[in-house]
């Protein structure tokens, strides 16, 4: 090793408290930057928490909101899979697609909101489908934002 | 049952008792907010707002679920919904007042109006008057477009902000309201 490259052995704990500081220094800002601007996900990346039919879903919300609301909306985000036949689909905007599921009752469905780039193309008004997304509650409907379809 | 979905039944039952009233909603109301700041910049949106108007009573109301606000980045909806709104606490923010300056006549032909809103707004479980003016537009297909921009104090509403990020937050958030309404 060239002379001047060599440390003194009382020198190196403070390189190595350096070196460390620095990298701590690097890899907290990355970690800061990158959580700061992390993306919302989409149900598509997320395990369902549970499993019903749109039928089930509306008469959970319509007969306990608040134990619905416990149950599929959860506090933190998360993602249900709910089966049911297509009663209609709505453009929203220009990017955007409501497939409203059948619940029996024509005054209220199970909203779910698509990017239209997350929307499988065959599906039409009638088909039976498995559709994941994040549950927001219930207004007229029983809405869910963030869809995907199940596989 | 809620009670917005009982003001719903309310107003497709009513006209077996008034059959001239005139009655429009929509479930794809779009609602969006703003707080612009040199720290950042705060933008939520929310496509699934549900409203309904009664042209000829002018009964106004609107209702929102909290956690169906989108925002691009994960974190300011994490803080929005657990730190600010408490959306599991409360998880609905409604309006329910009255909208003047323009009657079931007019609606029968294209044309803009202005419009007066005016009603009480609760949001947080806080309640607070709101007045605020708006635009009414009658389109050829019979499509009504209503909007309406005004600015809500966090503060008004019981919502706190801590001081460590009270420079990222304005002091009045701007509120952008566009409803598209069909006849119900």
């Amino acid at each position: 090793m060239p002379e001047h490259f060599r440390t003194e052995p009382a020198m190196r704990p403070k390189i190595m408290i350096a070196v460390l500081g620095t990298v701590a220094v690097i890899g907290g800002g990355t970690y800061a930057y990158l959580e700061y601007n992390r993306g919302t996900a989409d149900a598509d990346a997320m395990r369902p928490v549970a499993s019903v039919t749109a039928t089930e879903l509306l008469t959970a919300f319509t007969s306990d909101e608040a134990a619905a609301d416990h149950r599929f909306v959860g506090t933190a985000e998360q993602a249900i899979e709910v089966k049911g036949t297509i009663r209609a689909m709505e453009p929203v905007g220009s990017d955007k697609t409501n497939v409203i599921l059948e619940t029996g009752d024509p005054m209220a469905g199970v909203v779910c909101e698509f990017s239209n780039a997350d929307l499988p193309g065959d599906w039409r008004s009638g088909a039976s489908v498995t559709v994941k997304g994040i549950c927001t509650g219930l207004l007229m409907d029983v809405v869910l934002v963030r869809c995907a379809a199940s596989q | 049952m809620n009670t917005f979905k009982l003001a719903i039944l309310a107003a497709l039952l009513a006209p077996m008792t008034a059959s001239a009233q005139e009655r429009f909603g929509t479930r794809n109301g779009h609602i969006a907010f703003f707080s612009e700041t040199p720290m950042e910049n705060i933008e939520g949106n929310n496509h699934k707002v549900s409203s309904v108007w009664d042209a000829t009573t002018g009964a106004l109301q609107f209702a929102v679920l909290i956690k169906a606000f989108e925002f691009e980045k994960a974190l300011m909806q994490e803080h929005f919904n657990e730190n600010y709104m408490e959306s599991n606490t409360f998880p609905k923010a409604e309006f329910k007042g009255k909208m003047t300056g323009v009657t079931a006549e007019q609606l029968k032909k294209p044309g803009t109006y202005e419009v007066m809103v005016e009603g009480d707004l609760t949001i947080h479980g806080v309640t607070k008057p709101v007045k605020t003016k708006g635009t009414l537009t009658v389109e050829a297909n019979g499509t009504i477009k209503a909007s309406s921009d005004f600015m809500v104090r966090p503060e008004d509403h019981g919502i706190k902000i801590p001081g460590t990020v009270r420079k990222n937050i304005t002091e009045q958030i701007a509120i952008r309201v566009r409803m598209d309404y069909t006849r119900m």
